[in-house]
């Protein structure tokens, strides 16, 4: 029965169930001028040395179009990731090929920034804006990126200006239904040796749309009064040529976000106000000579974030400061090897510790690629972690791309690859609750795809398949003990296994071109052994994972004017582990017009957007009502 | 909307009443009330998971064996019950719903569970009960720093009609004789209300944190103290130095004095889910991760072992003695109702929603 304690450890659990763990660190790199022979010999950078694995990128198109949303709202628009949102204005955790929200991790330029205390992302936090690239790695890639990458990975890289266009500038301002306000503007410089980027955006969301309360006598339509959210941050990016061969580069990224976090339908409003502020520094080097390409990281992050309600008032506060350093070499088109180092250290001041904590973590790391012929290649990755308390595994990779009609035609795709996610902060230091005897989880994915790539009356087609067999042993879940005190337990094993279908279609006519993305994902993701209390879940589906999700996309382009449309179907989640009780399927239809308009040299977009079209009534986390549909008109400048 | 409501809760109430009567009157004809929940069974009520708005009430039938998960959305076109479901109480034809952190009590048809009314207004309420046709009594903790309250309320229009201001965070209420004892969980004292004026008569000084109230066959209260949980200044830990024991304390209604209390050994594990049987003479409650049973006679705490187990809620169905109790697992899933025969055997064991906190038997 909740009383009062109980409740002051609901912060806790709020904060611990959302619980991981941060960390490591990384080879995914910026695409610079400077590693342009090993890009250009061995592929994107995220796939050199995680060959056989699927990546997709966040078009650009979309970005620009949508540039005001949250990274929450993007992905669960074009991915088939799932999105579980507390409500328009609440978090947003990450359910990836099954796993939870601590069990993905997010990289900005190759290091990971989810806060050491919770040890993952809040993904509504985070803007679209301000980033070169959004891409989206699929499956367990801990051996390129560290601790937590079991589900997958999100890589957000920043621009890159290399493009020596000199100076540019563009400026966006938006309103909408529901109280929605935001502006955005950068400038960038791109010169021969110095190049400098800065993005600022601001939004203001009122969210007071109108819902049916399922809790109240006649489900009466009422207003949402208590989801408003202000948001603000910037990027910027600075990058030096040194010498032709060495090139220095610094980037910031701040982002502020205060908000009423919205009550479920039925549960008292409690004036639940959050504020997150993090503030992310990283300087990098890279240096070219005949030894191959170094790469020197260096970051500082900070994430602050303060919860109140009528009764609570708890702040967490944690510094981390990352270095990473690689040397990567290629001989000859045949092979690539990389080795680097890289250090974590972790200083944290929570409500919910005895006074502040530190920790740190170290791992290295050696990946090597390797194309015996020019049709197969081959991937071996190895990453040893180490941290104070923990014995983490050695965790190995392999993956391989044969392509048997010699040709681009068609490729089989394949990996096996180990994971781990180390205890989160409040894992170890949570009074009361923390657990010593905590082991890492251990993660093992086996994957094997299809590509096929051609061109069928002038159209461009490419379609993809990939099976997947994953398991999550050790799974770090906190549960109330016999004694009713709630501590992190390696509560279960559970295993998810998936399947992922993608096609995307060009085509050009006339003065017509016509694009098409369409993606499905099957997730079974069930708990195959309880270590702690009954049991009684086991075999069924895990709460909150869709067993299907569906996206389709379609953009049109004709002369001055373009049309996106984003199609989400989501199916059936439980939401216990039960498979009691579930949230119904719902399908989401978003569709945005623009027309450009030559200014001279400069380009004007004017864009009509609205967003769920058909006023869908659904909800992605039990009895939090979601927007029905809305309007937005936004205005976007681009000099020149 | 709300006269709306109130009219249509007059409507109910009117036709409850008349239904009450039929019902009084068609007893002797042993031809009971018909509804899908009149028969011989338990409600089991589900606390549901904070803030998520998901508890609920099941209905475990005695006569076939079958369990009814969510039976108040069931009969009530879905609509959502709340957010932590803490109390369930039946009085004639009527169940009183008290929804803790939905700031609500739902009133329902206790034979259908089709809805008759909302008492609104009531801030973080817990417990209900009542007194008799027209009356009833819900504790509301208000908030975290003040003075909780009884508020009055009245059964035929579900209005609060008066509030009693009593200590802080008020839990359990019993009603002996006309007056109505409840504990205040935030202080060490037992509250006593008369019905008659609706005024605080005695405050009877309790060991700390006085949670449970039952009644024995001697006419006596027994309350069940949890002890205080005293935390560090920076509230990052619990004292333990001044954290106090929990205690069992018997209440003489007649002269309102504490006539015996026996103090737990220990101030690591807080006591708590006080129960009788029906015939009064033994009380069962949780500590330290097991299940103890005391004789109402023992003139100390016996520590005799009922389960080698606790439970996040119990209670003994007074006509079989059968003692229910729910296990929340990690309350990421249904919870499991456990029970057992007085001498301690497992009879049956079924699955209810998540978290369940406590029992009632029809």
């Amino acid at each position: 029965m909740v009383r009062f304690p109980f409740r002051i450890f609901f912060i806790c659990i709020l904060i611990a169930s959302y619980a991981g763990l941060a960390s490591t660190a990384v080879a995914q790199q910026d695409s610079t001028a400077h590693q342009l022979r090993v890009v250009e010999i061995f592929g994107k950078p995220a796939e050199v040395y995680a060959v056989g694995s699927h990546v997709t990128q966040l078009d650009s198109t979309y970005l620009s179009t949508y540039s005001s949303s949250t990274l929450a709202d993007a992905l669960q628009a074009r991915t088939p990731l799932y999105f579980k949102s507390y409500g328009a204005s609440g978090i947003s955790s990450v359910a990836f090929r099954g796993t939870n929200a601590s069990q993905t991790a997010v990289l900005w330029n190759g290091l990971n920034i989810a806060p050491a205390t919770l040890g993952q992302t809040d993904f509504s936090t985070l803007p679209v804006t301000g980033f070169g690239e959004v891409a989206v790695q699929y499956g367990a890639a801990a051996t390129n990126y560290g601790s937590g990458a079991i589900g997958g990975a999100i890589l957000l890289s920043s621009p890159d200006y290399d493009d020596h266009k000199g100076l540019e500038a563009d400026i966006k301002l938006e309103a909408g239904s529901f109280g929605r306000y935001f502006g955005n503007g950068s400038v960038r410089y791109s010169g021969k040796k110095l190049s400098y980027g800065l993005s600022a955006y601001s939004l203001w969301v009122e969210n007071d749309y109108k819902f049916k309360d399922l809790s109240r006598f006649g489900k009466p339509e009422v207003r949402q009064e208590h989801a408003s959210v202000e948001q603000r941050g910037l990027t910027q990016d600075i990058g030096w040529a040194i010498t032709p061969k060495t090139k220095l580069a610094l980037h910031g990224w701040y982002t502020f976000s205060d908000r009423h976090l919205q009550p479920a339908m039925g549960s008292v409003y409690a004036n639940e106000k959050q504020r997150d502020e993090s503030r992310r520094l990283m300087a990098t080097l890279q240096h070219e000579s005949w030894l191959g390409k170094t790469d020197i990281k260096l970051a500082y992050f900070n994430d602050f974030l303060h919860y109140t309600d009528r009764n609570n008032d708890s702040e967490s506060d944690v510094d981390a400061y990352q270095l990473q350093a690689e040397q990567t070499y290629a001989y000859g088109r045949h092979w690539s090897l990389r080795g680097g180092l890289n250090l974590q250290h972790y200083q944290a001041k929570n409500d919910g510790y005895a006074g502040e904590q530190d920790e740190s973590r170290a791992s290295v790391f050696a990946l090597f690629r390797y194309d015996p012929l020019e049709h197969l290649q081959l991937s071996l990755n190895l990453r040893q972690a180490f941290a104070e308390n923990y014995n983490p595994p050695l965790t190995p990779s392999f993956g391989f791309t044969y392509k048997p009609l010699q040709n681009d035609l068609l490729a089989i795709k394949g990996s096996l690859s180990g994971s781990y996610r180390l205890p989160t902060l409040n894992d170890r230091f949570w009074l009361g609750a923390g657990n010593p005897e905590l082991r890492p989880e251990q993660g093992k994915n086996t994957e094997l795809g299809l590509l096929h790539k051609t061109v069928l009356n002038q159209t461009e087609l490419t379609l993809e398949a990939t099976a997947y067999l994953m398991q999550v042993d050790n799974w770090i879940q906190w549960a109330p003990n016999e004694r009713g005190t709630w501590r992190p337990t390696n509560l279960q094993k559970v295993e998810n296994k998936g399947v992922e279908l993608s096609a995307s279609a060009k085509r050009k006519l006339g003065q017509l071109s016509l694009q098409a993305n369409a993606g499905y994902t099957y997730t079974s993701s069930e708990q195959q052994k309880v270590y702690e209390g009954s049991g009684n879940d086991v075999g069924k589906q895990l709460m909150y994972v869709p067993l299907h999700k569906g996206v389709f996309s379609a953009e049109a382009r004709y002369q001055a004017w373009s049309l996106l449309g984003n199609l989400n179907y989501t199916g059936l989640r439980y939401t216990s582990n039960s498979e009691t009780n579930s949230l119904d399927s719902f399908l989401l239809l978003n569709l945005a017009l623009t027309r450009k308009i030559k200014l001279q040299q400069n380009t004007l977009l004017l864009t009509l957007r609205t967003d769920n079209v058909t006023d869908e009534v659904y909800q992605t986390m039990l009895n939090r009502a979601m927007p029905p549909r809305g309007y937005t008109f936004s205005l976007r400048f681009i000099i020149p | 909307m709300k006269n709306l409501n109130n009219f249509r809760s007059l409507f109910l109430a009117a036709s409850l009443a008349f239904s009450a009567f039929t019902f009084t009157s068609c007893n002797d004809d042993n031809d009971g009330p018909s509804g899908a929940y009149a028969e011989d069974g338990v409600f089991v009520v589900n606390e549901g998971n904070f803030q998520q708005s998901n508890g609920s009430i099941s209905f475990y039938n005695n006569n076939t064996n079958q369990i009814q998960q969510g039976i108040f959305s069931k009969e009530n076109e879905g609509r959502i019950l709340g957010d932590v479901v803490q109390d369930l109480t039946i009085s004639s034809d009527r169940a009183f719903i008290v929804v803790n952190n939905s700031n609500k009590v739902e009133v329902v048809n206790a034979n259908t569970f089709q809805s008759l009314g909302t008492v609104e207004g009531v801030a973080l309420p817990r417990y209900f009960t009542v007194l008799n046709n027209d009356k009833g009594y819900v504790t509301e903790w208000v908030s975290f720093s003040s003075p909780g309250r009884v508020a009055v309320v009245d059964l035929n229009d579900y209005t609060v009609t008066k509030t009693i201001e009593i200590g802080a965070q008020p839990e359990d209420l019993l009603l002996v004789g006309g007056k109505l004892y409840v504990t205040n969980n935030g202080d060490n004292t037992v509250s006593v209300i008369n019905t008659a004026t609706d005024a605080v008569e005695a405050t009877i000084t309790v060991p700390d944190a006085p949670t449970d109230l039952v009644l024995d066959r001697n006419n006596n209260v027994w309350v069940l103290s949890a002890g205080k949980v005293v935390y560090t200044p920076d509230w990052s830990a619990i004292d333990y130095d001044q954290t106090t024991a929990g205690a069992l304390s018997l209440i003489n209604p007649s002269t309102n004095t504490v006539q015996a209390s026996y103090t737990f050994d220990s101030n690591q594990s807080q006591p708590g889910n006080l129960a009788i049987n029906g015939s009064g003479d033994k009380l069962y409650f949780t500590y330290n991760g097991k299940t103890f049973v005391q004789d109402i006679s023992a003139s100390s705490l016996t520590n005799a072992v009922f389960l080698d187990r606790s439970f996040y809620g119990l209670d003994v169905d007074p006509e079989t003695g059968y003692i229910y109790g729910g296990d929340a697992g990690g309350f990421s899933g249904n919870g499991t109702v456990y029970v057992y025969r007085p001498d301690g055997t497992q009879v049956k064991t079924f699955t209810a929603g998540i978290a369940p906190n406590g029992f009632v038997f029809n």
